[in-house]
């Protein structure tokens, strides 16, 4: 804000400069027209115009009241040393002398449009400039000239005024276009942590985008569309405010999003379902009534997910087995299957694909994953979060 | 075979990374976009009314003059009717104006156009048989004015291409009506530069009125991430995410509905194949970037001239007043820059070692501001203020250009 009232009084100056000196210009020309001024008054006027062009060229660019002050002075000298009160002077004489009184030290009005003393300035300037064009016209104040002086000052006082209360009104409405931008920028971040936390929802869009990205090829398209319905009424949900949740009828729960802690159960039966449709038969073992915290949950499931689809996918054969047990302080899924198995040490643990999606989904909630195999022997994963 | 492997999409046809670079080169969160397009008429309507006062003005000196010159007309007619022509228009655009705000269709602005020439041409017809355009023309200069409250809501070009008819209209009518001398010529220039410069003034003015609007609104939006968290998802990825939340849900919707039929052509799958490299990595990617870069990125003004080195995301932890003098500091650097480009690289850290046991409950984080093309005669009093905001400052020259480097000491996130 203070920089836009810099601005605008940066533009008034530079507005007070080019008005200022494009007047003076006119003004110059006509006074140094043969027959206009006496010859002997030419050099004492020539110097004061510089003097007045050179405190315009300062207006440009300093704040400092002197400047307009010298010029103002400077042009009412160079006004009576042309036209002294009480002596006859020429008509062309008095109209080359408008745009200097009218025009450039009008400019100079532009940036008197402020404070008490500055306003008091810009009255005597007016008052002086308007008199003595007045005196020395042909036919007094009502003559073409002293009335195009007075308009020049009010233009130029105006067009000040109406631009410097401008400036102000519309930065009142910058900032609270700012303000409500503040409250936007805020929804919009929780809306997208909203939309990121729900990580199991996405977890099984993507699975089902995956399926989609090899044409569905590989499992039935009921299945598919199936799986589709359900994925499109939890993106649905999720759009509409709710923080949903796979579930075993295939229906939607939504949940409140400040529920911490959640079941296992039902949420097991959703992924077993969903491996159902994708052509691999998941049987479970074991409680199904643990409690757990939203994140801790979230990671587990998406690890086991994680853990299904490897043997949906390798393992060669069309079931797998969970079993879930608790104790106090940990809570165990084993996940096995009687599929081709590999040999643990010939494959790199540490491949991206199961650090990432397993390893790095139960680290976070520090919880940890461990897996057993030989070739032929089938596979089983240990995977243990806390309580 | 491998046990584990990643999903594959990445290898389908979603190329990792160049998904959300789309469109032109630097995309702007939409509400960013609606708010610039907001700004453009901020505040112009009480401009435009106040050039209708200066037109109102400006005609009661000339009808002044007018009446005041009557009784050396031949034939006042013509001029009487030009008055009548202009005040009509004038009147019937206020209205139009006040009734429908901002909104002027070219064709209105063309028929405005064609009663003034009108008004001109009229004019001049009244004044021709006078010989002196300089002292007699009056509702032709006023038509001049006549195009003020134009300046809101026309481009500047056919303003300048307005004003440079007028003016040639008025060198042509000297030409031919007026012999020039010294009693004559002083007046005519008078008219003519009272005529067109205001006009040509206030395009230029409105321009510089516009162009301030534009940068402040740019600043106070992106002011609002000062007050965001250590990492922010930001605007732009949280309505990339709502978008590709709402392709999923369409692509899932249309095959549960039947209306896309299975197994799924191919480019319907390197869809869902983009869908999902996208929809993954703004779920893994997405929490990972500071307020600064959200700042330099959503800004029209510090996009295009200030460059981020934030490796260790350590602009998270500054505290908001930090923030806004390092964002205020950047801002006028860049922004202040009219003539000459000037570009901005703001690195920070890497964090300095704690010197003392004592002070383990706070980090240094050096920060530099290397700058080009701005000397320091040229850097503003505000910019000092607000380097010192963020901390300890040592200024510098290097080829000629500012170099700003900053201690600035933060609370250890380790403590906290």
């Amino acid at each position: 804000v203070e920089q836009a009232l810099r601005e605008r009084d940066r533009l008034l100056r530079e507005c007070a400069r080019v008005v200022g000196l494009t007047a003076l210009g006119v003004s110059l020309l006509c006074l140094v027209m043969p027959g206009v001024l006496p010859g002997r008054l030419l050099v004492v006027v020539v110097l004061l115009v510089a003097v007045v062009g050179g405190c315009l060229v300062r207006v440009g660019v300093s704040t400092s009241p002197a400047w307009p002050v010298v010029g103002i002075v400077a042009g009412i000298g160079v006004v009576l040393i042309a036209a002294p009160v009480g002596a006859a002077v020429d008509e062309p004489l008095v109209t080359a002398l408008v745009p200097l009184a009218g025009g450039a030290l009008s400019a100079f009005g532009i940036v008197l449009v402020g404070s008490p003393r500055r306003l008091a300035v810009l009255a005597a300037a007016v008052v002086a400039s308007t008199a003595l064009i007045g005196i020395a016209a042909p036919r007094g104040f009502l003559s073409v000239q002293p009335v195009t002086v007075v308009l020049g000052w009010i233009l130029a006082v105006v067009f000040a005024y109406w631009y410097g209360s401008g400036v102000p009104r519309v930065t009142a409405s910058i900032v609270s276009i700012g303000r409500a931008h503040r409250a936007e920028r805020h929804a919009s971040e929780t809306e997208a942590q909203r939309r990121q936390s729900a990580r199991l929802l996405h977890d099984t869009v993507l699975a089902t985008l995956t399926l989609l990205a090899h044409s569905g090829i590989g499992v039935s398209s009921d299945a598919l569309r199936d799986q589709a319905r359900d994925d499109a009424s939890l993106l649905r949900q999720l759009r509409l405010g709710g923080s949903p949740v796979p579930t075993s009828t295939g229906s939607v729960v939504t949940q409140p999003p400040t529920s911490s802690e959640i079941t296992l159960g039902h949420t097991l039966e959703s992924v077993k379902q969903r491996f159902g449709r994708m052509g691999l038969d998941v049987s479970w073992h074991g409680t199904g009534q643990v409690l757990l915290p939203t994140e801790v949950l979230d990671a587990f499931l998406l690890a086991l997910a994680e853990c299904l689809e490897n043997v949906r996918r390798h393992s060669g054969v069309s079931d797998a087995h969970v079993t879930i047990t608790d104790d106090d302080d940990t809570v165990r899924a084993m996940v096995t299957d009687s599929g081709v198995g590999f040999a643990v040490d010939q494959v790199d643990a540490g491949r991206l694909g199961f650090r990432d999606s397993i390893v790095g989904r139960l680290d976070e909630v520090g919880g940890s994953a461990r897996v057993f195999s030989s070739p032929g022997a089938g596979t089983t994963v240990v995977l243990e979060v806390p309580r | 075979v491998s046990l584990h492997a990643r999903p594959e999409e990445n290898t389908l046809g979603g190329i990792v990374g160049t998904g959300r670079r789309r469109g032109r080169d630097r995309p702007a969160p939409k509400a960013v976009v609606r708010a610039t397009e907001q700004g453009a008429t901020l505040g112009t309507a009480y401009l435009g009314i106040g050039g209708g006062v200066l037109c109102a003005i400006e005609a009661v000196y000339s009808l002044a003059k007018f009446f005041s010159n009557l009784h050396r007309y031949t034939d006042a007619r013509p001029t009487i009717v030009a008055w009548v022509l202009f005040a009509l228009a004038f009147a019937i655009v206020c209205v139009t104006l006040g009734r429908r705000g901002e909104k002027f269709p070219r064709p209105l602005f063309a028929a405005y156009l064609v009663v003034l020439a009108a008004v001109v041409a009229l004019d001049f017809i009244g004044i021709a048989p006078l010989h002196d355009v300089g002292a007699f023309a009056t509702a032709s200069v006023t038509a001049g004015f006549g195009l003020l409250p134009m300046v809101t809501l026309r481009p500047p070009r056919d303003l300048l291409i307005a004003a440079a008819v007028l003016a040639a209209a008025f060198t042509v009518m000297t030409a031919t009506t007026t012999d020039l001398d010294s009693a004559s010529l002083p007046e005519l220039v008078i008219t003519i530069a009272i005529a067109v410069v205001p006009l040509v003034l206030a395009v230029y003015v409105l321009h510089r009125f516009r162009r301030m609007v534009q940068l402040e609104l740019d600043r106070v939006l992106v002011q609002s991430t000062v007050t965001a968290p250590r990492f922010a998802v930001g605007m732009l990825a949280s309505e990339e995410l709502t978008r590709l939340d709402l392709a999923a849900e369409e692509l899932l919707d249309s095959i549960a509905g039947g209306r896309t039929p299975l197994p799924l052509e191919p480019k319907t799958a390197s869809k869902a194949a983009s869908l999902a490299t996208e929809l993954r990595l703004h779920l893994i990617e997405g929490r990972r970037e500071t307020w600064l870069y959200h700042a330099v990125t959503e800004s029209e003004q510090l996009g295009k001239s200030t460059t981020l080195n934030d490796p260790g995301s350590l602009a998270g932890l500054l505290d908001p007043a930090q923030r806004d003098g390092l964002l205020s500091a950047m801002w006028l650097l860049v922004a202040d820059g009219r003539r000459t480009p000037s570009t901005t690289t703001v690195a920070l850290g890497p964090v300095l070692a704690p010197t003392t046991q004592s002070v383990r409950r706070t980090i240094t984080i050096p920060i530099v501001i290397q700058t080009t093309g701005i000397p320091r005669a040229r850097v503003d009093t505000a910019v000092w203020l607000a380097v010192q905001q963020v901390g300890e400052v040592t200024a510098s020259m290097e080829d000629g250009s500012l170099r700003v480097a900053i201690h600035c000491v933060v609370t250890n996130p380790a403590g906290q």
